[in-house]
Order: structure tokens, then sequence, then C-alpha cells
């Protein structure tokens, strides 16, 4: 047989796929997440003033933002074929639950605009946001759990595996997650008595957000056996120490820069917490990509496929970040009202 | 039907075809439309001509509805391969999903980035850039387009790898992206979508005529369309025939149903072209039919006897052959017309341009020319979607052609589940298409708001302006959120 030229890259082009699609989730994790936050905390809003400013707050970026998921899926199905489709599967309803949140966040943006009656759309902005987050917190606690295959890798649980406690845990803190970025950049994005609003919305998220990541910590390890072994082998344990410690100091961060009615600070321990989790989750899964057996070695497309994507992904990635930074300074500052 | 009875397979389909569907409707406008408004905001920059400005600002109003839903709509397309078809995600992954990745990273992003910009920035951006912002996001829409229109031709005609134990292998990635329907059919969408926004736009402008309401201002807007429909509606109707040759080359038991076609034409005599047809598929014959003699072997080799024969729907057993001859034939018929009517309704309307310049009173005389402008608005839409099932309709029974079949390639999922889904989404577009109907006509109603201020002017310019304007409507919403 002719020696295949890319078989030295076996190992290393399914890793460089691993870290490009981590960081398209990321970046749509802490996009849309504030995204969402901000729907979810519309919810809480009575007054028309208030919410209008929250809306526009969103308008000129929330597509874009979605559109990270929407690279997240496209990309996942080119490298990894067998994931995009075995996971897809396992998670259809939470899928479904997220896309139909997403479709009412979206439409009400632009009904909302021009009805006369907004409260229908206003409160299909939020109901979608919740939904949107709910859908994508079982994802994420159904993946991190682990999903059930067959030897060939295809999916083999049923369809109601991904409702556990667990995953409700992970959902609800996901919530706690979104509304605290959110209320974080409204901080950044607005001033006076609404500014205020969100400096106490923020401390209430950060505890419970706080809360939500001690008891998974705690029980992941303890009631998942793959995780166990996992988490105590000697490299990773380490890593899988400072994590925590690191989380703990970064909400004492935030806690005190929200005290000090910081407006800037506040975000960026946020990011700095979502990263820090997100690394993390990254820990845990890695190698594989349908946990706990499909590794991203058996889940790959061909070389050839995953060598001809990054070639364009890989020049692209810098163009969308430069093009998505330039939006965000084209809009820059306090939102006026 | 019970709910034992019911199949995976066919919900799965019912579900993809339903919601790709809808989808279709709303990219059709912010791609072509996306165009037509690179050429408005140029001409402002060039001739500083205010009303440019205030049309660019009045249809972008109609963009962003658009858009909103397309987004939306466009999700589900996203997730579905993996949701409801597994098998065939595994199995074509290697090239389709690169290609859906391309689509995301190259032209999706462009276009929901700068769409910000373009619809919100008018105050923020110096006018040029935001006119480039404007043509990136035309460019992104229609690199959409391109990537989209790639995987599905590929569908059709295969290329550029072999299939080895069912799972694609590609070989050559470039002859993949340049399969055989490649360029025809992006051509035909490209035309497709920048044709129906065209009518659109002119149908809007002749409804505004119509009553008489700124005549001046939308003339313009129906001059513009004109220019270019008179340019693209022949093209298409050229583009369309093309499209349906390579059919015949390529997938002749599509193009048999087409044409309701059941006994082949032999070689060395004319084929005649069908009118009317009513196909029985349990006959395997035509019940009624109406047919010009000789007109098809025109159409497809230009000569009256066929040189190669023209091959019949039973030539194929039924389980290879597409089914729903019905559908398949009349939707062909219906967006040939389609085209038909709008090219003819374009060169009608140069000649009256040309003989009354399409100024002052004479024009309340061309009523008739108004309403056929406004009927043809929806029409573009209804050729689209024909012409789509037509070419997915007509690809059946196989997913990726002669290579794997749409029954074997849906994910094994309890049919009930996939009916809770379809049920819900269903629910939701039937609600969206009606509200998107009735705020796009409440913003077509209310009409431009020549009120907005207007970038680059000084603040006393600014003031004059709007003393000067007699429909001024305050507008007490945030900036950022005027439109």
């Amino acid at each position: 047989m002719e020696p295949n030229p890319l078989a030295p890259l076996e190992h290393f082009l399914p890793q460089v796929w691993f870290f490009i699609l981590g960081l398209f989730l990321f970046l749509y994790i802490l996009l849309d997440g504030f995204d969402l936050g901000i729907g979810i905390l519309s919810l809480t809003s009575s007054d028309e003033r208030r919410r209008n400013i929250l809306m526009t707050s969103l308008g000129n970026v929330w597509d874009a933002n979605e559109t990270w998921l929407v690279l997240m899926g496209g990309s996942l199905f080119g490298a990894f074929p067998l994931a995009y489709a075995t996971i897809l599967n396992a998670l259809y309803l939470p899928a479904v639950i997220m896309v139909v949140g997403l479709i009412l966040r979206a439409v009400s943006f632009e009904f909302r605009e021009n009805a006369n009656n907004k409260r229908v759309w206003n409160l299909a902005f939020g109901i979608g946001s919740f939904l949107a987050a709910l859908g994508q917190g079982f994802a994420v606690g159904t993946v991190f759990e682990g999903i059930k295959v067959d030897a060939a890798g295809h999916f083999a649980g049923g369809m109601w595996d991904w409702l556990t406690w667990h995953s409700v845990l992970v959902a609800l803190t996901l919530i706690q997650g979104y509304v605290l970025i959110g209320s974080t950049y409204l901080i950044y994005k607005t001033t006076g008595e609404l500014q205020q609003t969100h400096y106490r919305t923020a401390t209430i998220a950060a505890w419970t957000t706080f809360i939500g990541a001690v008891l998974i910590t705690i029980s992941a390890p303890l009631f998942h056996e793959h995780l166990r072994a996992q988490l105590f082998q000697p490299p990773l344990f380490y890593i899988f120490a400072a994590i925590p410690l690191l989380g703990v100091l970064l909400v004492f961060l935030l806690l005190r820069s929200l005290q000090k009615r910081q407006e800037v600070m506040p975000l960026v321990w946020t990011f700095l917490l979502f990263l820090l989790s997100f690394i993390g989750l990254g820990f845990v899964i890695f190698p594989n990509i349908i946990p706990p057996s499909v590794t991203i070695y058996e889940a790959s497309a061909s070389p050839s496929a995953q060598v001809f994507m990054l070639i364009f992904v890989a020049f692209l990635i810098p163009i969308m970040l430069a093009y998505n930074l330039y939006n965000y300074l084209v809009f820059r500052g306090k939102v006026v009202a | 039907m019970t709910l034992d009875s019911l199949d995976t397979v066919v919900l799965s389909r019912w579900q993809f075809a339903l919601t790709a569907m809808f989808h279709m409707l709303w990219p059709v406008l912010t791609t072509g439309m996306s165009i037509y408004l690179v050429v408005i905001e140029g001409l402002w920059l060039k001739t500083k001509n205010l009303a440019y400005y205030h049309h660019a600002r009045f249809w972008s109003k109609l963009y962003i509805l658009n858009f909103g839903i397309g987004v939306a709509s466009g999700l589900p397309m996203a997730f579905q391969f993996g949701l409801n078809w597994a098998p065939f995600s595994e199995a074509v992954g290697d090239f389709f999903g690169t290609v859906l990745g391309f689509e995301g990273t190259m032209a999706f992003m462009l276009e929901a980035s700068f769409l910000g910009i373009m619809i919100f920035g008018w105050q923020r951006v110096p006018p040029v850039m935001h006119w480039i912002s404007t043509i990136c996001v035309a460019f992104g829409a229609n690199l959409s387009t391109f990537w989209i229109l790639t995987a599905n031709s590929w569908l059709q005609t295969p290329a550029g790898g072999v299939f080895v134990e069912g799972k694609f292998r590609v070989q050559d990635y470039f002859q993949a992206i340049a399969n055989p329907f490649m360029v025809k059919s992006f051509a035909h969408m490209f035309f497709a979508t920048l044709e129906t926004s065209l009518f659109v736009i002119g149908g809007i402008s002749a409804w505004y005529l119509l009553q008489n309401r700124l005549p001046n201002f939308f003339t313009k807007s129906l001059k513009i369309v004109l220019v270019m429909a008179l340019v693209i509606a022949p093209l298409q109707v050229f583009v369309g025939h093309l499209s349906a040759e390579q059919v015949y080359h390529y997938q002749p038991a599509k193009l048999a149903a087409m044409e309701a076609l059941w006994d082949t034409v032999p070689a060395g005599t004319p084929a005649d072209w069908s009118l009317i047809a009513l196909p029985n598929e349990a006959a395997q014959a035509n019940t009624f039919e109406v047919k010009i003699p000789g007109l098809l072997s025109y159409l497809l080799e230009l000569k009256p006897k066929l040189e190669t024969p023209i091959l019949g729907l039973k030539e194929w057993a039924p389980g290879d052959r597409p089914h729903l001859v019905g559908l398949i034939y009349y939707s062909f018929r219906l967006m040939v017309a389609i085209g038909l009517y709008l090219a003819a309704l374009a060169i009608a309307t140069i000649f009256v341009w040309w003989r009354t310049g399409l100024e002052g009173d004479r024009l309340r005389h061309y009523k008739w020319l108004w309403w056929g402008w406004i009927f043809a608005g929806p029409l573009g839409y209804l050729a689209i979607e024909a012409g789509w099932i037509v070419r997915c309709v007509g690809r059946q029974p196989w997913i990726v052609y002669g290579q794997l079949r749409t029954a074997e390639a849906a994910s094994h999922l309890p049919p009930q589940v996939v009916l809770f889904s379809l049920s819900g989404l269903v629910a939701l577009y039937t609600i969206f298409f009606f509200a998107a109907l009735f705020f796009g006509s409440r913003i077509i109603q209310k009409g431009p708001n020549v009120a907005l201020p207007v970038p680059g002017l000084q603040n006393a310019e600014q003031l004059e302006i709007r003393i000067k304007l007699a429909e001024h409507q305050p507008d007490r919403r945030p900036l950022e959120t005027q439109q």
C-alpha cells in the first residue's frame, strides 16, 4: 500500500479541530450567553423603557453572536461527522427545545419592532431566551455525563436519557451563568438606575452560579465512575485541583468589583470565570468527543477532509474575529435612551 | 393514521421539506435585495440625492424583517442533518459537512456581522464605510447561496470521490465542488433571488403609484428595478432552459417525471410537449393529456426529430424512479409560466417607459400595468418553491443521486418524537408566516420615514430638511432603534 502522506497528522489534526470547535463553542456561549441572559432578565422587567434599552443593546450583535453556533454545527459536521450525527441524535429533544427557543427569540426582535401591542413579543423574547438556555444546559449536562453508544459509535440510548437530575443541575447553573454575564454586560452598557438594578441582579446571579458550580464540581466525580477514573490520575489531578481554587478566587474578585461599582471589571471577571469553566469542561471531555467512549480520533472525518477544511477555516478565523471586533467597536459605549 | 403506522422516514421527509420550504421564503429577499441596496446606496453616494438615501432606509426595513425570520428558520436547517438524517451525515460528512462549514465561516458570519452596521450604523460610521458594510452583507448572502447550491448540486450529481462501504471518500475536493450541476444551478438560484426581489420591490412601488402616493419617489425605485429586470428576467429564462437540459443529461428519470412521460420516445421521432396532463401512477399512464406536437424535441435538441431517445418513466422499476409525478409535472410548468410572465412584464413596462417616460399624470393611465406588477410580487417566491420541489422531489428515491437512498439515510428515531418536533415547528411557522405578512404590510402602509437624519450633514441642514418635510412623524424611540 502507498504510504499516506497525511499519516503523521492523524493525531494532530483531530486535536486542532477539537480546539477550533472548542473556540467556536466558547465564543458562542460567551457572546450569545449575554444575549440570552439579557433575554431572561427581560422577563423580570415591567418597564417598557428598560426593555427597550435591553433589546437595543443587542440589536446589532445578536445575529452575529448566534452565528457562532451555526459555525459550530457546520464545522462539527465536517470535522467529526460521527459526533455530529450521534450527539444530535441523542440530544434530539433538548436540541428541539433550544432551536424553538432561538427561533422565538430571533423573530421577537423584528416583530416587536413593528408591533403596536408589544406584550406578546416581549414574552416570546424572554421565554425564547429561557428555552434556548435550558436546551443548551441539558445538552452540556448530557455530553458531560456521557452518551450511550454501540460499537460503531451510533447512539444506542433512549429519547429521554438526557433528563437526569445532574443535567437539570447543569442546565440551571448555565442559566444562572447567562444571567450573570447578561447583567455584567448591561452594567457596562447602561447608566444610572438601570445600571444599579443590574449590579443587584449580577450579585445574586454570581452567588447562584457559584453554588451551582460547587454542586456540579462535587457531584460529578462522586456519582460518575468514568469521571472519577479520569480526574484522579496524576497529571490531570493537579489541573482539576487548580481550577476550583482559581474559580473561588475569580468569584471573590467578581463580587468585590460589583461591590465597588466598577463598570468594566465585572464583565472581565465573568469572562474569565466562563473561560475557566470551559477549560475545565474541555479537560474532562478530551480526548473524547462523544463521552465516555468515542475519541476524537475515532469520530474524525478523513485527514484529507480535515486538512482541506482547516486551510480555509484557519485563515478565516482571524478575519472573522477582526470584523466581529470591529462591529463591537463601532457600537461601543453606553446605549442611549 | 394511527400512531403505530407512523413512519419515521416519511415524517422526517415532511419535516425537512416543510422547514426547508419555509426557510427558503426569507433568504430570497435578503440575498436579492442586498444587491439592490448596494446599487441604491452607491447611487446616493455618487449623486448625493437624498431620495436614494431614503430608499435605502425604507427597503432595509423590509430587509431586516426578513433577515430575522431567515436566521430563525435557518437554525433548524443547520442541525437537522444530524437530528433526523444521522446515517446520511455520517456517510457524506467528509464533503457535505465541509461545505456547510464553509457556508458558515465564509459567508454567514460576514453577512451577520456587517448587518448590524448596515441597519443600525448609519450615524456611527462614515457613509463610505456604511456602503462597504452593505457590500459585505450582499457578498456574504450571495456566497451563502453559492455554498448551499454547491452542496445541493453535489447531492444531484455526486462527483470528486467514491463511495466505499456506504461512506463517501473524497478524492478531489475541487472536482466535488465543481460537480456537473453546480455552475448552472448556482446561476439559476442567484438570478432567482435577484429577480424575485426586484419584482417584490417593483410590485410594492407599483402599489404606491396606483395610490398616487409619493409617485416621484417610487418611480425611482421602479426604474432601477426595470433596468435590472430587463436584463435578468430574460436571462433567467435562458439559464432555466440550461438547467432543464442538464437534468435531461444527468437525471433522465427526473426529466421523465417533469414531462409526465411514461413511454420512451425513440430516436428519429419528434417528441411532443405536454401542456396539461393527469398522470396516473397506478396505470403508469396519463388519463388525459393535451400536447403540442414536436415542441419537446425543439426544446431539448433544437431539432424536429430526436437524435437521442428521451427515456420514459417505465424504463425504471417503480422503486427506482420518482413518485408524485403530478406534483413534479405541475410544479415545473408553474415555474416556467412564472418565468415567462415576469420576462414579458419587464419588456412590456420598458415599452411603456419608452412611450411615456413614466412621469407625471400619464402614469395613471396604466393601471393594468401596475396591477400586473402587484400581481408579480409574490410570483417569484412561488416559482422558487416550485423549482425546489422539482429538484428535490424529482431526485427521489435518492438522497444522494444513484448512491444513497433516502429511506436508508434517516435517523432511527421513534416516530412520535419526530411528529412532536414536526407539529411544533409547523405551528410556530404558521404563526410567523402570518405575522410576517402582517408586519410587512404595515411597514409598506407606513411608507418611508423621510424624517430620518441624514449622515454627513450638519445640524442646521438637518433641521432645514426636517422642517421642509410634509409627512413629519416624531419618533421617540432611541436613535439606535430608529429604522
